[in-house]
């Protein structure tokens, strides 16, 4: 039995991530028949209370949301922080979300936080590290989790695999599922040269809980993962060679369009998750529902 | 080198303020100092966001510059970024311009009372039924959102002067005129009260959970004006309740 199967993950359709511009489009206007559910970056939400506790409530009333963090850290080798993970668990509780999921990458060192998703080094002892943190999150969170691949701008020396191996070894050890951002996978491969193809092809597909996409921007000498612009062409077709390979493995799987600097107005950014559902409903025909 | 040391000097080179003339032999390949120019133009952007009246105040090269040595004062530590900020304020009133620190600390009091707590207004009825030999002992609870300020240079009229037209330059700075001052609010929507002398020091002893007659009579004491203290106090009440300061009376058991 898959991953996805055991732990009843559904596929919900396309979704968007939500933010405060489009709270009025969302939330009063009731959304758009396009968007079938809500991410949130699960930061935003562990504020007391005041307009982002609302917009939440509003939220919850209406549509599903999945919690997507930036911040746990989970590759970092200062410990856990426990703090974050009672107000995760808080944050995931209430949203009654059928998973969560975050970075895998690591975001503090030197007792600092960064604010970023810095790559990990591909290594065995990095494996090691990560795989008892992984379970230690979901046995604490008590739900399902999932880790994203992320965009990078550097490779390290002393790596002994490909990204997709690191990946797809991470979660079989530590049982846990996969969020596959296909921009990341595309502005990765382009920055250090290797087939995106190669990873899609080599993701456990029985674990990709989601998908992600986004725009990115062409800074010329590389990518630079910025979420400010539409799905390219290129990620587009990288995403229908990933839904060939998953759905008739584990079914569709939920699809989340991000956009998170230079946001458009609601109408575009549900335009772009019509466009999410067309390419799959191309992509895999009469597949598997 | 271990995972930790990889960790570790990636994280020394990220807040460099100047770009890095060379990759560490640990890069297998790409840019290390991609990051290093993200977490800058991240948490300038941040505080920018945070502080938009500092920012045009200063002007993007003398921000940017405070910026790099409050990251050295107070590098990020907390995995919440809305609290990136929170010791700009304390860190400006170690420079000679007072009118930064006061401007930092007002802008600051708005993102607090952003997202602070939410609590029921005061209930009237249940005022109503507070037998009046109780009060002396009540304590009064204000809303989380309240934020209180002693400002010397009067940075909350300045801000409003401001956001008439944000992009007017330059920005007329204030003459020096210390000034109490309130940021609070109400369901969503934020305000600035402004109070005199007397009003914000019982304000001060309310919230820092004097019982009311205790808190009257020092200030009284403090002040020699408890005459005025108690002709103000219902006033003062009436006011503070109206703007949802007070979300709770708490009456001591008998």
């Amino acid at each position: 039995m898959s991953f996805r199967e055991r732990h009843r993950i559904p596929d919900l359709g396309v979704g968007v991530g939500f933010r405060p511009k489009h709270a009025k489009d969302v939330l009063d206007d009731g959304g758009s028949p396009h968007v079938a559910w809500y991410e949130i970056v699960s930061e935003n939400f562990m504020v007391d209370g005041g307009r982002p506790m609302d917009n939440l409530a509003r939220l919850l009333d209406r549509h599903t949301v999945i919690p997507h963090g930036v911040s746990m850290s989970i590759g970092a080798t200062e410990k856990l922080d426990a703090g974050y993970l009672a107000r995760l668990k808080t944050l995931v509780k209430r949203t009654n979300a059928p998973y969560f999921t975050d970075h895998i990458c690591f975001c503090r060192a030197r007792g600092l936080d960064l604010h970023d998703l810095l790559p990990l080094p591909y290594t065995k002892e990095a494996i090691e590290h990560v795989v008892p943190r992984i379970r230690h999150v979901q046995n604490t969170i008590d739900k399902p989790f999932a880790i994203e691949n992320v965009s990078s701008y550097l490779t390290y020396q002393s790596s002994e695999m490909k990204e997709h191996e690191f990946i797809a070894e991470i979660a079989e050890r530590a049982d846990c599922g996969i969020l596959l951002d296909v921009n990341n996978v595309f502005v990765s491969a382009f920055n250090h040269g290797f087939s995106a193809e190669e990873f899609i092809d080599g993701i456990p597909a029985e674990r990709v809980v989601q998908i992600h996409l986004a725009g990115h921007m062409d800074k010329g000498a590389y990518l630079l993962d910025t979420h400010s612009d539409h799905v390219r062409e290129e990620v587009w077709k990288l995403y229908e060679r990933a839904m060939k390979r998953i759905v008739p493995i584990a079914g569709r799987v939920s699809t989340l369009i991000e956009w998170d600097t230079m946001i458009p107005t609601f109408d575009v950014l549900a335009n772009e998750a019509k466009l999410a559902k067309a390419r799959l409903d191309e992509a895999v025909g009469g597949a598997l529902p | 080198m271990k995972l930790h040391d990889f960790q570790s000097a990636f994280a020394e080179t990220l807040v460099l303020p100047e770009p890095i003339a060379r990759e560490p032999s640990w890069v297998g390949g790409g840019r290390l100092d991609i990051y290093r120019e993200q977490f800058w133009l991240r948490h300038i952007a941040c505080l920018v966001e945070d502080f938009p009246l500092l920012a045009a105040l200063l002007g993007q090269e003398k921000f940017d510059a405070m910026v790099a040595e409050y990251v050295a004062a107070h590098p990020p530590t907390e995995f919440q970024m809305r609290v990136f900020g929170a010791k700009l304020a304390d860190f400006l009133e170690t420079t000679p311009d007072r009118l930064l620190a006061d401007v930092a600390r007002l802008e600051w009091a708005f993102i607090d009372a952003f997202d602070a707590a939410d609590a029921p207004p005061l209930d009237p009825n249940v005022v109503a039924q507070i037998p009046e030999d109780a009060w002396p002992s009540a304590r009064l609870v204000l809303h989380p959102s309240v934020q209180r300020m002693k400002l010397l240079y009067p940075a909350h009229k300045m801000r409003e002067k401001w956001r008439e037209n944000e992009d007017a330059r330059p920005i007329a700075r204030p003459e020096r005129a210390p000034s109490n001052v309130v940021v609070y609010r109400q369901k969503f929507l934020m305000y600035v009260e402004e109070m005199d002398d007397l009003a914000f020091a019982m304000l001060d002893r309310i919230a820092r959970g004097e019982a009311l007659g205790a808190a009257g009579d020092a200030l009284a004491t403090e002040t020699g004006r408890g005459e005025e203290i108690e002709s103000r106090i219902g006033e003062w009440f009436t006011r503070w309740s109206g703007l949802g300061w007070i979300s709770r009376v708490e009456i001591a058991s008998r």
